[in-house]
């Protein structure tokens, strides 16, 4: 006979869950709302969501406060894990996604938005990662990235291309692939362990001295397959370039930074204690992913003809330069991953939505896709203020001083020096250097070339909001350097006060 | 106000270049000559109010910028970076004052005063990553110039500088966190500030590694042999105000580098590299005035020929005495009043020509017999005759060479005597005999505009040949300090003797 399980309100901890619930409420809100009054505006359920990412973001600076004063929370029979990770990883997602879900208020009418189905999605997806971050338990985290996923691929193909139900199959396959390559690696994991819990897991493995080091080793080359998927890096970033081309260039803006976040979360737990176990063969697996990631993707990027393709590219290699943080695995280094990564959205939400607002319906002759080269040829004559824009946040992309990006690039090569990877601080200013080279193309282009498309208007799908998002992230790509010290401080405080 | 003066020489310019975007195409010369102006007088006040008996900084300002990791916006000059500050503002007045391009000059306008920004900042920068920033910042104007007024070749030209440029100075960034990382184990706290990086005495293999890791950043910018090639497409393709502020201040980056960051930081270092630095810059001397008598194009001429004179600017520099460095620091002024009024020069006849070939040229001293003359006062000046500019900084740099080497210094002055014949014959092949082509008979002679550049840069060059004393004294002053310290903080006893104290005497005195 089963024994009544008493368990006190108290325990549970409900207050770790806070945040998630609310964007699963709005998600239900928004359903709901579509079932009492079909037709109404995307305007409403932009601002629906805004509103409870507001909400979102103030629940998650509660646990923020909570963190702050009583340290690690735990909830849910020690499921939920709120510590310093999952706040600063939750505020990234929750502010990415509040500066992204205005861009559906475009002038031109897309598929996509009409549907009150697409900000459900979006919300559930939030919740996913949030639920992703917030837990050093493998099942959970399994849970949170397939409900993030799995809202993410209709999220692709709702906007109704022949290219983008091909990104969102394409997506769906490798995502497949990940989730099967993740629940195996769990299951080696959990097989020699008896635990899913990632802190149990490297306790009973250092206590028996990591004797069956091939299942640990099988173990873990499955779950960093996994991540790779989910962060494309080499040579698992193969999907990577083909979604983005495929979905609008908002989503892909949004699907280079908020996903990858969550990933970089993960990693950062299981590695952890992975590169500091000695085992010499782990830290060489994920170096010479490190490299390989930066390096390939920045000479991939170099030939592409579409711009879309080549930010893709860029994407994946500053994803590569990213992960080194988690090589290194100083506190230095990973509070460097989360300045890297905020300072890294502001400048490539920019990017991207530069890319949208000069996104036509209909193509003009001669244009293979949607964002070639060619197109922003000589924009600088025709509109300057957009090409002025788009060379801000190519430099900044690049790295260039002032701009924001080049405090994180600094902070993380600063944190690969005094980490004593010397070679690898080398690999990674050269990086910046290529990567310089296609950066500076497109402006080669906006700046050099002579028009060729007569009456090419880059603000086709305008609109106030739009343009309020590439003012915010332009001011934010200057002036953000004022705000590194206080952000240092801040993600500091919070990565060494959880132990990372 | 005078607080603030460097502050306000950096930023004026900046500032001046956002609300310039308000003015009229029309008026926005006039705009750039008065910014220009007003930037050039604030300039001479901060050489007025220098106080040339003190070695050390001046005017310095300094706050916070990121104190977590101990970045700081940390501004001085002394004598070293005074007279590069004024030259920067002086040739910015005049390139724009002489401007005769005509597409998009609003653009252009903006671009050089954003310009100008960058280069005051290198040259008024304490801070390593403020430093760093305006270097790289630097960049993209001048990409913009080569770019968008450049020649044929511009989008291959400008693309080239820059990332050679980005490339090295990205090495030399690790090697600033490094610097700053032994800093903080040292003392258990991040800085970059170069004054306190000073203090700090390094074992000799960590020095040799940063000195090759700052070199690849500064030995791109000089441009030394082997990483020169990006300056003859540079120079080829720019316009001529881009040539101008190239030559005469963006170089004068990479070399004032070594003086302010290699020798004083890394002395054991500098004294065990001296030789292959020294043979490397006499490669450069020989070599790119072997390569400048070989070119057709009169501009490719200037440009290898101002190369090769930066070989005995660095060459000068790794004297590491006081005659050297001094001479390699006046040299620097006086190669940018040189080269910036040779490209000048070169930029009236093609404006006149539309080409650069000396083939089509010959006896022009007849049609434009003031062009010849001032033409000729420079390439003077260029190939070092005494009582002209030139010939002050290279006997200086020789002079303090020769106390390292005899040979080496032999063969660098042989080589700039030989040097002499390129230019001379450059100069033959333009300007004498008889006037062959018809299209040149009726060329008109330099225009006022033209001489307003030209007049004042001929008097410097002859005034400052004559009477350097005025700009010689204060960069004495500092360069003492700086080689003191370099004395001071060297280990090994052979760099100790390599690198004279210029204490010495006075402390025997006080025995």
């Amino acid at each position: 006979m089963l024994e009544a399980v008493n368990v006190s309100l108290a325990s549970l901890n409900v207050a770790t869950l806070v945040p998630m619930t609310i964007a699963v409420v709005g998600a239900l809100a928004i359903i709901v709302i579509d079932l009492i009054k079909g037709g109404l505006d995307k305007s409403l359920y932009v601002m629906i969501s805004m509103l409870f990412l507001l909400l979102d973001l103030g629940a998650v600076m509660g646990s923020a406060g909570v963190f702050a004063a009583n340290g690690t929370q735990l909830g849910f029979f020690d499921v939920m894990l709120i510590d310093g990770l999952a706040i600063l990883a939750q505020i990234v997602i929750v502010v990415a996604s509040m500066m992204f879900i205005p861009l559906a208020l475009t002038s031109k009418r897309f598929h996509e938005f009409s549907y009150p189905e697409f900000f459900a999605l979006f919300l559930f997806m939030i919740a996913g990662f949030q639920f992703m971050v917030a837990s050093d338990n493998l099942i959970l985290i399994f849970v949170g990235l397939e409900t993030a996923s799995l809202a993410l691929y209709p999220m692709i193909a709702l906007h109704n291309r022949s290219k983008s139900f091909e990104a969102a199959v394409k997506y769906f396959t490798m995502g497949a692939l990940a989730a099967g390559l993740f629940a195996f690696g769990s299951m080696v994991l959990y097989a020699l362990t008896g635990s899913v819990e990632i802190h149990q897991i490297a306790a009973v493995l250092a206590a028996d001295g990591y004797a069956n080091m091939g299942y640990v080793l099988v173990g873990t080359v499955m779950l960093l397959a996994s991540f790779a998927f989910k962060l494309s890096l080499v040579p698992f970033h193969t999907w990577t370039p083909d979604v983005y081309e495929g979905s609008s260039a908002a989503l892909a803006g949004y699907m280079s930074i908020v996903p990858k976040i969550a990933g970089f979360v993960v990693a950062m737990r299981l590695f952890e204690f992975l590169i500091h176990s000695g085992v010499v063969w782990l830290e060489v697996i994920l170096y010479a992913m490190v490299v390989i990631t930066m390096t390939m993707a920045n000479i991939w990027a170099i030939v592409q003809t579409d711009v879309k393709r080549m930010l893709a590219y860029s994407s994946v290699s500053h994803a590569g330069f990213v992960m080194s943080a988690v090589l290194i695995g100083t506190t230095q280094a990973n509070t460097g991953l989360f300045l890297y990564w905020a300072l890294f959205s502001f400048a490539n939400l920019g990017a991207f939505t530069m890319l949208w607002v000069s996104r036509q319906k209909v193509l003009l002759p001669g244009q293979s896709s949607d964002h070639p080269f060619e197109k922003f040829s000589g924009m600088f004559q025709t509109s300057p203020i957009q090409a002025t824009l788009m060379a801000l946040f190519m430099l900044t992309l690049a790295g260039l001083p002032p701009f924001a990006l080049f405090w994180g690039k600094l902070y993380l090569i600063g944190a690969a020096v005094s980490g004593g990877f010397t070679v690898l601080a080398l690999i990674m200013a050269l990086n910046s250097a290529v990567a310089g080279y296609y950066y500076l193309k497109l402006i080669v282009y906006m700046f050099m070339k002579e028009p060729l498309n007569e009456g090419q208007n880059y603000l086709v799908n305008a609109s106030t909001s739009l343009k309020a998002i590439i003012g915010m992230a332009a001011v934010a790509s200057i002036f953000l350097f004022l705000a590194v010290s206080p952000m240092i401080e801040f993600i500091g405080g919070f990565v060494y006060n959880s132990g990372y | 106000m005078l607080d603030h003066i460097l502050s306000i020489l950096i930023f004026f310019p900046a500032l001046a270049a956002i609300l310039g975007f308000i003015v009229h195409k029309d008026s926005m010369r006039a705009y750039g000559i008065i910014v220009a102006t007003v930037e050039f007088v604030l300039s001479l006040w901060l050489w007025y109010s220098f106080d040339a008996s003190i070695s050390g900084m001046q005017f310095m300002e300094q706050a916070n910028l990121i104190p977590a990791f101990g970045i700081s916006y940390l501004l001085g000059v002394d004598g070293i970076s005074l007279f590069i500050i004024i030259m920067a503002s002086f040739f910015t007045m005049l390139g724009i004052a002489t401007l005769t391009e005509t597409r998009r000059i609003k653009d252009l306008i903006i671009t050089l005063l954003f310009l100008q920004m960058t280069m005051i900042g290198v040259f008024a920068a304490l801070d390593a990553i403020l430093f760093y920033v305006f270097w790289e910042l630097s960049l993209v104007p001048m990409l913009l110039i080569i770019g968008i007024w450049g020649g044929p070749l511009r989008i291959y030209a400008s693309v080239k500088f820059f990332l050679y440029t980005f490339a090295g100075s990205l090495v030399m960034l690790v090697g600033m966190l490094f610097m700053a990382y032994f800093y903080y184990q040292a003392t258990g706290q991040w800085s970059f500030s170069l004054l306190e990086w000073y203090r700090l005495i390094l074992p000799e293999n960590i020095q040799y590694w940063l000195f090759v890791a700052f070199f690849f950043g500064f030995a791109i910018k000089v441009p030394m042999f082997p990483f020169h090639t990006w300056l003859p497409y540079a120079h080829g393709q720019a316009p001529t105000i881009g040539s101008v502020i190239l030559a005469a201040v963006l170089l004068k980056m990479g070399t004032y580098a070594f003086i302010r960051f290699s020798l004083p930081l890394f002395p054991d270092a500098s004294v065990f590299f001296m030789y292959p630095v020294a043979i490397l810059a006499i490669i450069m001397i020989i070599y790119t005035a072997m390569v400048a008598y070989a070119q057709k194009d009169i501009k490719q001429v200037v440009a290898y020929s101002s190369v090769s004179h930066m070989g005995v600017i660095v060459l000068g520099t790794f004297a590491l005495n006081v005659e050297g460095i001094t001479g390699s620091v006046f040299l620097m002024i006086a190669h940018g009043i040189v080269s910036g009024a040779l490209f000048l020069l070169v930029g009236v006849i093609y404006d006149r020509r539309h080409t650069k070939l000396m083939s089509e040229f010959g006896g022009l001293a007849h049609v434009m017999p003031k062009y010849a003359l001032i033409f000729g006062i420079m390439m003077m000046a260029s190939v070092g005759l005494p009582l002209t500019i030139n010939f002050v900084g290279e006997f200086l740099s020789l002079l303090g060479f020769y106390k390292q080497s005899h040979m080496m210094t032999l063969l660098a002055g042989t080589a700039i005597i030989v040097g002499a014949i390129y230019m001379l014959a450059a100069y033959k092949k333009a300007f004498f005999g008889d006037v062959t082509k018809e299209e040149n008979k009726n060329l008109k002679d330099v225009n006022k505009t033209e001489l307003l550049g030209l007049i004042p840069l001929t008097i410097i060059a002859i005034w400052l040949g004559i009477y350097p004393k005025p700009v010689l004294e204060p960069i004495n002053n500092s360069v003492e300090a700086v080689v003191q310290l370099m004395h001071d903080k060297a280990i090994s006893p052979e760099a100790k003797s390599t690198i004279p104290s210029i204490v010495k005497f006075e402390t025997q005195e006080a025995h």
